[in-house]
């Protein structure tokens, strides 16, 4: 979901995460490669499409980098608040009809923001004022920080269970010297296609 | 009457106990008749709830304030459809409804099972019953809608009747809120069957596709109202609640999210153990998941250790649904661990561009993404556990973590379908894929060109642009086939192809209502507001929009009192009619509270809300926003809802293979003649 925020200001830690989610895809690859599994072109193609997944995840969470810290406005400063009404909100998002705490701390946001102050000093009044629950997200260091490190660590860890399935569910080469299957009675094979064709459609 | 509820509940509880041993027994014993018997007592139980409800509603309906409950939730003005909708106004009346519904699922399983899986009805009857009767527990005992007002005085206790009702919230007091919750609830409950069908497969051994094809309507049921009920609830918020959003990662609206992203994930999966035989341990713990999340999300908003805007009063059945948790993970995985042996894959994995591997990617993201869900929602207590500090972990925490899941999962949308099972060729890839992304690097090039900067909306609509066209491929291509084979017009080639795969083509229909869904959502990123303080005949500009405040007047129902703005809008000259936002303050509870006027159209709404008034001036103070795009996710929800009927829908290929089967049957009951 988009709510809100979507300009970030601060880098996504799982960004990193994630690039050693690749870096263990990528060695996934080369085990398969350096074990001649398959003929090239499917090699290729194998490489190709999972490493297009993993390209993907990466320029995804990538852009959570790429984005500094703009100027602080009511509405990006509103949205790194909780309101003390009770709401649970940020001060921007606050559903409490005609609040009370709303109103106080977006005047209080103004000021700030008159006098000059920078998001990071803004928001740094506030927890002085408020105590730390005050910000919407937890801060990134300390215990708290295990709020932003776990998200991206399931999602590294999930990625290396399904790595590590593939590679236990994957089909050991055919070897070369087996004998050939033995001949399919055409008859059968066809009785078997014109199924295939009803059932298709 | 606040006897007969009580009664009636007893009578409940002792027939879903009877059901629970019963039920065991029955399958234990391999007997059919005290089966029979068990599953008869499911449909009384369902008889015994549905006079409880009854009850409850007449205590409503006839102004009953002696009943505690009725004179907390309602008032004798409050319009009749709302006081029905009293019945889920407030823990203990939802929670009966909760049961409700419960029973109404039972008695439909019983019923639609009448002749079939007889192997797994006693125990199926057995964990729903079990279910059943842990919630008419917490009812009767715990959270009783049946309670009486009394009034202690030296004299001793003397029955207690208000003249008037507290009311009901206002906030509730809107259309969408009749409609919400019972959809909400008919998906968290609904998830109760297939687990039950799970679990009744675990102990019988018969773990083969029959429980998963059993399943697969079951588990589409309740996913479909529980997203149709996630997005009304971000209608309500929407239309009623003034702040021009419709989520705001509200802890119950976390609940509801993590069930219906495990429920996501399950059905994806369940895709390969009936093509392939593989990931039936997956499965069946996904299916654990799916139903511990329904569970787990009812006790996290209803037991008051998580502060939520859905103010369901603190109460005492946060225990109660500790314990019961604790019960259906211990359960469900000894059950699992002691069936290991009969959950062996039957088939390798082809290649890793395979539809197999897609679903698994599928599922890493959606798995990857109810961990960071319920983690963010959990996280507060383990801090204040751990630390003893409150932290707060709202929007920007769920944006920053789940945005980039929600891209890669709409990526995923588009590219696992174009995968054929087992493997696929370079060259398949090369021809499935160029024009979805030809056509999607076109559209991500005139977005860039029309101003779009903000790259998480950007990425998700050249996303939506790939997704879509993948979509609209596969249609093209499989109809073009029928046209050549079959000689029809493209029209009845196209209908023929989705009625005869209903499943794969109400799929597409759905992954469609996802992209629409992402459309709505990225319109979030040009959302413009302003504020102004109005008296009659003021402007107020917001884009091309011109709002002319032409009366404020104020009046009364016999419900509430309002101030409202008449305000006439234009858009770059052309008139668009009238919008005349309220602000209300309901007698019964003295809340005030905004009703929102909403001009939409396919681009964008104008959302106005009369936010205060200045006593002294007479002035208005009015908000106005500019949602782009913000329809979209309605008429996604929408075609989500209507694709998954589709392909619910028994599909062509389905009744000719029953048909055979049937006359099958009958011939070797011919033969035995």
């Amino acid at each position: 979901m988009f709510s809100g925020q979507m300009k970030t200001r601060e880098p996504a830690r799982s960004a990193l995460e994630c690039g050693s989610g690749a870096a263990a895809l990528a060695r996934v690859l080369q085990d398969d490669r350096t074990a001649g599994v398959g003929a090239p072109a499917l090699q290729g193609a194998c490489g190709a499409a999972s490493a297009c997944v993993v390209l993907m995840a990466v320029i995804i969470f990538a852009t959570t980098v790429a984005f500094a810290a703009s100027k602080p406005t009511l509405k990006s400063i509103g949205e790194a608040l909780i309101c003390q009404c009770g709401c649970g909100q940020t001060v921007y998002g606050c559903n409490h009809f005609e609040c009370a705490s709303r109103a106080e701390m977006n005047a209080l946001i103004e000021k700030e923001i008159a006098a000059g102050k920078d998001e990071t000093t803004i928001l740094q009044d506030f927890v002085k004022k408020y105590g730390v629950q005050v910000l919407a997200s937890p801060p990134a260091k300390g215990f708290t920080l295990l709020a932003w490190v776990l998200p991206g660590l399931g999602l590294v860890v999930g990625l290396a269970v399904v790595i590590t399935f593939v590679r236990r569910w994957r089909k050991p080469p055919a070897k070369p010297d087996q004998a050939p299957p033995a001949p399919i009675d055409p008859k059968l094979l066809e009785a078997v296609e014109e199924e295939m064709k009803k059932i298709a459609g | 009457m606040n006897q007969a509820g009580s009664v009636a509940l007893i009578a409940a509880l002792a027939f879903a106990a009877y059901g629970v041993i019963a039920g065991a027994l029955g399958g234990a014993l391999r007997s059919l008749r005290v089966t029979r018997s068990a599953e008869r007592a499911t449909l009384a139980f369902f008889v015994m709830i549905t006079v409880a409800v009854a009850v409850l509603e007449v205590l409503i309906l006839s102004d009953n304030f002696n009943n505690a409950y009725v004179a907390s939730h309602s008032n004798r003005d409050l319009p009749f459809y709302y006081k029905i909708a009293v019945l889920w106004a407030g823990q203990e009346g939802s929670l009966l409804f909760w049961t409700f519904l419960l029973s109404i699922y039972g008695g439909l399983a019983v019923l639609l099972n009448h002749r079939k899986n007889r192997q797994l009805m006693p125990y199926v009857v057995a964990i729903v019953m079990a279910t059943g009767a842990f919630f008419t527990s917490v009812v009767f005992f715990v959270a009783n809608p049946f309670g009486e007002l009394t009034l202690t005085t030296a004299a001793g206790t003397q029955s207690l009747t208000l003249p008037d009702g507290n009311g009901l919230t206002p906030a509730l007091q809107y259309n969408s809120m009749v409609i919400h919750p019972p959809m909400l609830y008919l998906g968290y409950v609904g998830f109760v069957v297939p687990f039950a069908f799970a679990m009744a497969a675990l102990i019988t051994r018969q773990l083969g596709d029959n429980w998963i094809r059993v399943t697969r309507r079951w588990t589409m049921v309740p996913w479909m109202f529980l997203g149709t009920g996630i997005l009304m609830g971000a209608h309500w918020a929407y239309e009623v609640l003034g702040w021009g959003g419709y989520w705001g990662w509200d802890p119950v609206e976390n609940a509801s999210l993590l069930p219906w992203l495990a429920g996501t994930a399950f059905l994806h999966s369940v895709m390969i153990q009936e093509k392939r035989g593989m990931l039936k341990v997956w499965n069946i713990v996904l299916v654990i998941t799916t139903f511990f999340l329904c569970i787990f999300g009812t006790f996290l908003t209803r037991s008051g250790i998580v502060s939520s805007v859905h103010a369901f009063a603190q109460s005492a059945i946060g225990p109660f649904f500790a314990v019961f948790l604790a019960i259906i993970v211990f359960f469900s995985l000894t059950l699992l661990f002691l069936r290991l042996d009969y959950l062996k894959s039957e088939n390798k994995l082809d290649s890793v561009v395979s539809r197999e591997s897609g679903f698994l990617f599928n599922n890493w993201v959606l798995l990857a993404a109810v961990f960071a869900v319920l983690w963010g929602t959990i996280f507060p207590i383990i801090s204040k556990l751990v630390e003893g500090t409150t932290v707060s972990v709202g929007p920007p925490f769920f944006n920053k973590t789940t945005i980039p899941m929600g891209l890669l999962l709409l990526f995923l949308t588009g590219a696992g379908p174009l995968l054929a099972w087992r493997k696929t060729s370079f060259k398949s890839l090369r021809q499935n894929f160029t024009i979805p992304l030809a056509i999607a690097v076109v559209a991500g090039g005139v977005l860039f060109a029309l101003g779009v900067r903000d790259v998480y909306a950007w990425m998700a609509l050249f996303l939506c642009a790939f997704v879509a066209v993948t979509i609209f491929q596969e249609f093209y291509k499989g109809a073009r086939t029928r046209q050549r084979v079959y000689n029809e017009n493209f029209v009845a080639a196209l209908y023929n192809l989705t009625m005869r795969n209903t499943r794969r083509y109400g799929g597409y229909v759905i992954h469609f209502g996802i992209v629409l869904l992402f459309i709505g959502f990225s319109g979030l990123a040009f959302r413009t507001e302003t504020k102004a303080t109005m008296a009659e005949g003021d402007l107020l500009r917001i884009n091309d929009y011109m709002l002319r405040c032409q009366t404020l007047t104020e009046g009364e129902d016999p419900n509430y009192i309002y101030q409202r703005a008449v305000l006439t809008v234009t858009k770059a000259g052309r008139a668009l009619g009238v919008l005349d936002p309220e602000r209300r303050l309901y007698k019964a509870s003295q809340e005030p509270i905004s009703h929102v006027a909403i001009h939409s159209s396919l681009v964008e709404d104008l959302y106005v809300v009369v936010a205060g008034a200045d006593s002294d001036s007479g002035k208005a103070v009015v908000e106005a926003f500019v949602n782009p795009l913000v329809g979209w996710v309605w008429i996604g929800g929408a075609v989500v809802f209507w694709g998954t009927l589709l392909a619910m829908v028994p599909s062509r290929v389905e009744r000719e293979m029953a048909e055979i089967r049937r006359q099958r049957e009958e011939v070797v009951a011919e033969d035995h003649v």
